[in-house]
């Protein structure tokens, strides 16, 4: 939903299907996006392989800077993600319509996580 | 203070990060609400043995993440059950319900305490996880001080989501005022407020690691980022569905 939100900010048309993977999705209108939607994806999954890969290819392409900063972010959001579901955190802005289109468009229903948040006859 | 040393890699990190890394390592070594500080490193130590433990592997490609038995790695003092709570969080956290929290609670893992454990694994885990993504070598944990816990608890508390006890939006008043906008508070700044400390260290390494809570009213980019909001939210979208993490 941030990301949304901050495209709309700054008028400019993104794809959210970069946050389920794609690299030319994460590219569209986000500097580095290929490179920074793999260096996050790689540090998620947890695999030091494409964690060096990934590291190299958007140290390459962007400068340390950037890396750091990233690395901050996705270091930051891997724990996010677990006060949210060791809490049994409800999503906030669940009547909002740009959230729901963005549930669907992304099929985040699917996930165990989401039982917090719908309503028993919902998913 | 321990200090955090980033200069094996070669280029600079933002001081401000070391510097909240440093400041937590001190939070972490001395007595908590809820656990004195050997046991608040041991919880460290403790998340950081998960990622090696066999039983969480074989836990997390079962169906049921409650119906297979086996023994977690633990080479600390921490009881199965603590270790237990800890490792799910680090391994298995999107199939932790309400039973397992309350069955916690009857069995001597009080909520409040199993906020603190929380706050707790994923501070440090979110540090490590900085670590091994610029590829250098963890920080070792700090000395645990002695002295005991507090015990204290915040006045106003409400049962309005999730699995603990929290201080409703409009409660962060007093010594706690500093931790929202009273009114303004997103479920997850909430989480960790039945054990204010813990939502303070999330939120201090939050600021530098992300944006603080007054920053992320930035959509665009703050000054002291290399990289704009857009580029965060990928960031932060991508970490969070490959965590098939529905918030």
């Amino acid at each position: 939903m941030m990301l949304r939100a901050s495209a709309m900010t700054t008028d400019t048309e993104v794809d959210l299907q970069g946050v389920v993977g794609n690299k030319t999705s994460a590219a569209t209108g986000i500097a580095y996006g290929a490179e920074l939607m793999s260096f996050a994806e790689s540090i998620a999954l947890r695999d030091e392989h494409s964690i060096v890969e990934s590291r190299d290819g958007l140290l390459a392409a962007a400068g340390p800077a950037v890396l750091v900063d990233a690395a901050g972010v996705a270091a930051n959001f891997q724990r996010m993600v677990r006060i949210a579901d060791s809490i049994g955190l409800p999503f906030d802005y669940m009547d909002s319509t740009m959230v729901q289109e963005i549930q669907q468009e992304l099929g985040l229903k699917r996930f165990a996580s989401s039982r917090h948040s719908l309503h028993p006859d919902e998913g | 203070m321990t200090a955090f040393d980033f200069s094996a890699l070669g280029f600079a990190v933002r001081r401000d990060i070391p510097e909240a890394y440093s400041a937590y390592w001190e939070v972490l070594a001395a007595p908590g609400n809820w656990w004195t500080g050997p046991e608040r490193v041991a919880i460290a130590d403790a998340s950081r043995e998960a990622l090696s433990c066999e039983f969480c592997v074989l836990r997390k490609q079962s169906l049921s993440a409650y119906g297979v038995n086996g023994i977690h790695k633990n080479s600390g003092p921490l009881s199965g059950r603590v270790v237990d709570a800890v490792h799910r969080i680090i391994t298995d956290q999107n199939r932790i319900t309400q039973t397992f929290v309350d069955d916690n609670a009857a069995n001597g893992l009080s909520k409040a305490a199993y906020v603190e454990l929380v706050g707790i694994v994923v501070t440090v885990f979110s540090i490590d996880e900085f670590h091994r993504a610029l590829g250098i070598s963890l920080q070792p944990l700090p000395e645990p001080k002695p002295g005991e816990p507090s015990f204290e608890l915040p006045d106003a508390l409400v049962e309005d989501m999730g699995f603990v006890p929290t201080i409703p939006a409009h409660g962060a008043t007093g010594k706690n005022a500093d931790l929202w906008v009273p009114g303004s508070a997103a479920n997850v700044v909430r989480a960790l407020s039945l054990v204010p400390d813990a939502a303070r260290g999330w939120q201090q390494i939050a600021g530098a690691q992300y944006l603080s809570l007054q920053g992320m009213q930035n959509l665009v980019q703050d000054d002291n980022r290399s990289i704009n909001r857009m580029q965060m939210e990928l960031i932060a979208g991508r970490v969070s569905a490959v965590n098939e993490c529905f918030y």
